[in-house]
């Protein structure tokens, strides 16, 4: 067992520098000479079938709901407040214990001695069920288990509670308001980061130019579609659920603290599982199922949510309202950015404090900003409890930075690529955090997206009076894996099994993204056995090792990591036994092509079956564990600043053209160009299949997608007005694939997971701020926002109106 | 009880003998998702897609004549400009393969693009009883409130009436290319005779037509001070209200839009 902790090197860096020292232009590692210019001979690199893919085609494939039907004894279902702010007063279940059917109602007094009824990924500071207050529409209130679906439901509805009302914090006004009512105990300031580097103040007043804007982004859902659903049972000694998530270990070790069982005792396996976004990394049924099982030893209790309750209960992508001011001189060398961000953290934190430091530590993307002071604030409401979703913070932001780029480049009546090319950083300069980027590839990601834009005969269709078409463009970065110090590891263990298959244990969640093909194809390209041997055990706790969550960008890097050194120490195990048996060093054979080959004699020649089997006699483990944990630096509490914030960091440019009605407000995306630097592209077809959907997922934000909270109740629960891209509105997706190595990545890959949404967004909000003359502030830019900008003197809620109460650039640390 | 007649006089009977206690079923595509998201359970269904000749769409004399259950991917190919391109930006292909043009006046949401299509053609809605027989009335005298219309409880909609020879106009705005729900939609129409329908969803309780805009086209043509005068009138007309879909300032102004847009278009093009 080999433990890569800090397997990766950094090259040598000069000294800090001052943040005023003139920037560097020349690149201090030349991308080029990365470290895997020999092609891999196996399967990485190949875009091979899905381990997956047949069963999920045929629909064999066992989704939660699948299991639900399947196996069921019990039903259970949730009673959700219908107040958005209250005192719980009276909860009633008489009637609800009277339908036939229902068996039992439990509260939050029904938890079982030791519970901490608590819930959330960072902070756990959600009740699972409520206590005394309810402070979202849709916070659980108590559990009905029924022996048919028919009869839970009937008795869900059955259940009386009794709320005095409190006065409800609708958004950041409300809540900043001095007289606020106080939603958490040290009042409705979830927390903050800051960032100071250089003196932005001083920068701005000699800055030749200075712009300014409010952006204000919306909630957004992740919208997957398997919904929550799944079963659980509790044996007296284990409580097993399967229940699709994220992060099984994690899931685990949340729901037995929740229910005050040790964490040996909860077993989490992953079914087949239909899309994520982040949307599975809070928990959603694991500890209700756990709960109710508990009470019923032996039975198995199903839940599954509609969609609506699935909208209403979970958490969303936080919406927030950032202030921005970047100075410039008249060349367009950007000299300061001033930035300040409310996020709407809804109900409860969960992941909010991260959230808030991603969005700090990536404020100013990929550009060469000398001086930066941010302030970032979370801040509670009576909305959804906000959290994880692909983008995290980032996105939110590169919205901000590419929307100033625009104004900037309108302001100096420059062309919007050479500002960028100006401030864009290069190889051994510096993000907003202080640490250097060995290798900066944001330059040639555009060149490569502008290259593909230009490419292509212009065979655009002539327009209506009322039509304008319009192109836009982002550069964007983004550091992956969970950084800032939090602690973030992958383990994998591979091995031959007992029929000389290859078997690879990951605790990795596949949701559709691809992780068992990139675990497969690590493991054959190192041990050189053909892919079609290998299979993949994956998210069980009962089976496999915690390998960190299915998120933030980091699988790839972390298993696949992990997965490389397991099969690389079991590689040198089928080297040894080779060796023995052909009577030369280990050293002198080779494995590919499933064979065990001499480099330097070709008649020497074992298949790797054979030596399976003689390793098997000859006492051999044939198995090894892998262990992939870099270190990363937490962010200074005063400065923000870090040498060592994220492991690595991605580079994407996406270029958008669309065609807006200049009268209606409609925009057509008419081309999208998505480019990114993904290090290796493992499975080139997963890889764009992720920017595919990435970038659909970055219009749908960009354009329609917006959950509607009003007084704290939500508009539309439901895909009739939870608007999501169809086939209609997004064109073809260009993808772009460039590789350069990272030092650190298995086989050179970095990842794809959250940038292609990441990057999605601004290039849309540019192109539309390009046909129409006005750049967007306001997500998402729906017809009737489009309009807007072209008549702010119509606009339903004034945008003015809309940022009266909360501060600009405001001082809240304490 | 689920009754599938496969004779319209069956049909007939069944519905004049239970009136509002049997729900009579197209394609489903209102009445499935309303009993899923409400608590309104419909004691008796009554499904015509086994009828004969229930799709059937026909032309007769100068009229075309669609049977109730003609659906929108069929009405998509006729060579009528606001019904067809009503009917393609129904739903999606499913929606449209399924949903019937009766089932969207059963509905009669303000919202319906079949609805507002057939108010700008001066269609006539066929209902008919088992024994009374049938009775054909005009459109506009069918919609009589939020939701309400002019068909009795033990009626059933067996036909719609329109003319072949009028121009068509036709615009949806809506927040995405497919699956679309209407933010505001019209429909405009001219007779031969120079009869204007000007038809607008979304803008009131029930599908509109703004008859005073109607008029002054009527009265000056189609000239460019006649469209900027409806188009004003329009805006005075209409009676579009704040939801969370879009607000009523922008729902007001794209009235004004589409009937500047529309109007022009029934100048420029010779429409089918
Ligand atoms: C995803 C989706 C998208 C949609 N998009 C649109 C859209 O873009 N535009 C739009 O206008 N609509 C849309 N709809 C609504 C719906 O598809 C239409 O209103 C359609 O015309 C309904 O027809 P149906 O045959 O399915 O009606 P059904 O659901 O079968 O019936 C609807 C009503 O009409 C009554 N009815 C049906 N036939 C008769 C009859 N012969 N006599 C008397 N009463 C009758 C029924 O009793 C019921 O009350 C959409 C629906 C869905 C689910």
């Amino acid at each position: 067992m080999r433990n890569a902790e800090d397997g990766i090197r950094t090259p040598a860096l000069p000294a800090k520098r001052t943040a005023t020292a003139p920037v560097r232009t020349k690149p201090l590692i030349d991308p080029s000479t990365t470290p895997y210019k020999e092609s891999p001979k196996g399967p990485v690199g190949r875009s091979e079938k899905r381990i997956d893919g047949t069963e999920k085609v045929l629909g064999t494939a066992l989704y939660g709901a699948d299991l639900f039907y399947n196996r069921a004894d019990y039903f259970a279902q949730v009673v959700r407040s219908e107040k958005a702010h209250a005192r719980i007063v009276k909860i009633d279940t008489a009637d609800a214990l009277r339908v036939p059917g229902v068996l039992a109602v439990y509260t939050a007094k029904d938890m079982p001695p030791g519970a901490t009824n608590r819930q959330g990924l960072i902070h756990r500071d959600h009740p699972v069920l409520a206590e005394d207050k309810v402070l979202y529409r849709g916070d659980a209130v108590a559990i009905v288990v029924a022996q048919t679906e028919r009869a839970v439901v009937r008795g869900r509805d059955a259940v009386r509670v009794e709320y005095e009302d409190l006065p409800v914090v609708a958004d950041f006004d409300d809540a900043l308001a001095e007289d606020a009512p106080k939603l958490h105990p040290d009042g409705n300031i979830m927390g903050g980061k800051r960032i100071r580097k250089g003196d932005a103040d001083a920068a701005l007043a000699e800055s030749d130019v200075i712009v300014s804007e409010t952006f204000v982004t919306q909630t957004v859902d992740h919208a997957f579609l398997d919904i929550e659903a799944g079963i659980g049972q509790w044996d007296g000694h284990l409580l097993t659920l399967h229940v699709s998530g994220q992060w099984a270990h994690e899931e685990r070790r949340l729901t037995a603290l929740a229910l005050g069982l040790p964490m040996e005792a909860v077993r989490i396996i992953t079914p087949a599982t239909g899309g994520a976004f982040g949307g599975r990394e809070d928990l959603s049924i694991q500890v209700y199922l756990g709960l109710v099982a508990l009470k019923h030893p032996g039975k198995t209790i199903a839940m599954r949510y509609s969609r609506e309750e699935s909208m209403r209960a979970r958490h969303k992508r936080h919406a927030m309202r950032i202030h921005y001011t970047v100075g410039a001189k008249k060349d367009g060398t950007l000299t300061a950015a001033k930035i300040t961000v409310y996020s709407d953290e809804g109900a409860y934190a969960s992941t909010g404090p991260a959230v808030l430091r991603k969005a700090a530590s990536h404020s100013t993307g990929p550009l060469r900003v000398p001086n930066v002071y941010v302030d970032v604030y979370g801040v509670f409401t009576n909305n959804n409890p906000t959290g994880a979703m692909r983008g995290f913070g980032a996105c939110q932001m590169a919205i901000a930075y590419c929307g100033m780029m625009d104004r900037l480049a309108e302001r100096l009546g420059m062309d919007r690529v050479e500002l960028w090319r100006k401030n864009l950083i290069r190889s051994g300069d510096e993000v907003t955090t202080g640490q250097r980027i060995p290798i900066a590839t944001a330059i040639e990601c555009m060149d490569a997206a502008l290259k593909q834009f230009r490419s292509k005969k212009k065979d655009d269709r002539p327009l209506a009076p009322h039509e304008k078409r319009g192109w836009g463009m982002s550069v964007i970065c983004f550091g992956l894996g969970y950084g800032d110090g939090f602690p973030d590891a992958s383990r994998a263990i591979v091995k031959f099994n007992a029929a000389g298959r290859l078997e690879v244990y990951t605790g990795g969640v596949e949701y559709g993204q691809g992780l068992l093909n990139m675990a497969g194809q690590i493991a054959a390209e190192e041990l050189g056995v053909p892919f079609s041997q290998v299979d993949v055990i994956w998210a069980d706790t009962g089976r496999t090792l915690e390998s960190g969550s299915s998120s933030a960008t980091r699988q790839t890097y972390f298993t696949g990591n992990a997965v490389k050194i397991a099969a690389s120490e079991l590689r040198e195990q089928v080297l040894d036994i080779a060796g023995k048996l052909l009577g030369v060093h280990p050293h002198e054979l080779d494995l590919h092509d499933g064979k065990a080959v001499g480099r330097y004699n070709a008649k020497l020649v074992v298949p790797i079956d054979k030596l399976v089997e003689e390793g098997r006699r000859r006492k051999y483990s044939l198995e090894a564990t892998g262990i992939f944990k870099p270190r990363t630096v937490c962010e200074n509490y005063d400065t923000g600043q870090s040498p060592r914030s994220f492991i690595t960091y991605l580079f994407a440019s996406h270029i958008a053209q669309v065609v807006v009605d200049i009268e209606t407000g409609e925009v057509r995306v008419e081309r999208f160009i998505a480019c990114h630097d993904v290090g290796k592209a493992i499975n080139p077809q997963s890889v764009a299949g992720q920017m595919i959907g990435g970038a659909t997922q970055g219009i749908g934000m960009a354009l329609m997608e917006e959950v509607i909270m009003d007084d704290g109740v939500m508009r539309n629960p439901n895909f009739t007005d939870y608007i999501l891209p169809t086939f209609r509105d997004v064109p073809t997706i260009e993808t772009v694939i460039v590789e350069n190595d990272d030092p650190g990545g298995p086989y050179g890959a970095r990842g794809i997971g959250e940038p292609p949404l990441i990057a999605a967004t601004p290039a849309v909000l540019s192109a539309i701020g390009n046909a129409i003359g006005v750049c967007p502030h306001t997500t998402p830019c729906n017809p009737q926002r489009v309009w807007e900008l072209l008549h702010p003197e119509e606009a339903q809620v004034p945008y003015a109106a809309r940022l009266s109460l909360a501060p600009g650039h405001a001082m809240m640390f304490k | 009880m689920f009754f599938q007649p496969r004779h319209v006089d069956e049909a007939l009977e069944i519905r004049g003998r239970m009136g509002s206690d049997v729900t009579p079923l197209g394609g489903g595509t209102d009445i499935v998702v309303t009993i899923n998201k409400t608590s309104m359970r419909p004691k008796h269904f009554l499904d015509l897609t086994h009828l004969p000749d229930y799709t059937h769409v026909v032309r007769d004399n100068g009229n075309w004549v669609l049977s109730a259950g003609a659906t929108f991917s069929q009405l998509g190919k006729l060579p009528m400009k606001a019904l067809a391109a009503a009917a393609m930006t129904v739903g999606g292909a499913a929606i449209r393969n399924t949903g019937t043009i009766a089932g969207n006046l059963g509905t009669a949401s303000p919202a319906g693009d079949g609805c507002v299509a057939l108010m700008a053609i001066d269609a006539e809605v066929e209902l008919t009883h088992a024994t009374r027989g049938r009775r054909t009335i005009p459109i506009h005298e069918y919609f009589t409130g939020f939701r309400r219309t002019a068909l009795l409880a033990d009626e059933l909609i067996t036909g719609v009436r329109l003319r072949t020879d009028w121009r068509t106009a036709w615009y949806k705005i809506g927040k995405r290319g497919s699956i679309n729900i209407s933010l505001v939609c019209a429909a405009f129409g001219m007779s031969p005779e120079g009869g204007v329908r000007m038809a607008y969803g979304c803008v009131a309780p029930i599908v509109m037509r703004t008859r005073l805009a109607e008029e002054i086209i009527e009265k000056d043509g189609l000239t460019d001070a006649a469209i900027e005068a409806a188009a004003q009138s329009v805006m005075k007309e209409v009676a579009p209200i704040d939801d969370h879909r879009a607000s009523a300032n922008y729902r007001r102004a794209m009235c004004g839009v589409l009937a500047r847009r529309l109007l022009r278009e029934l100048r420029i093009k010779n429409t089918g």
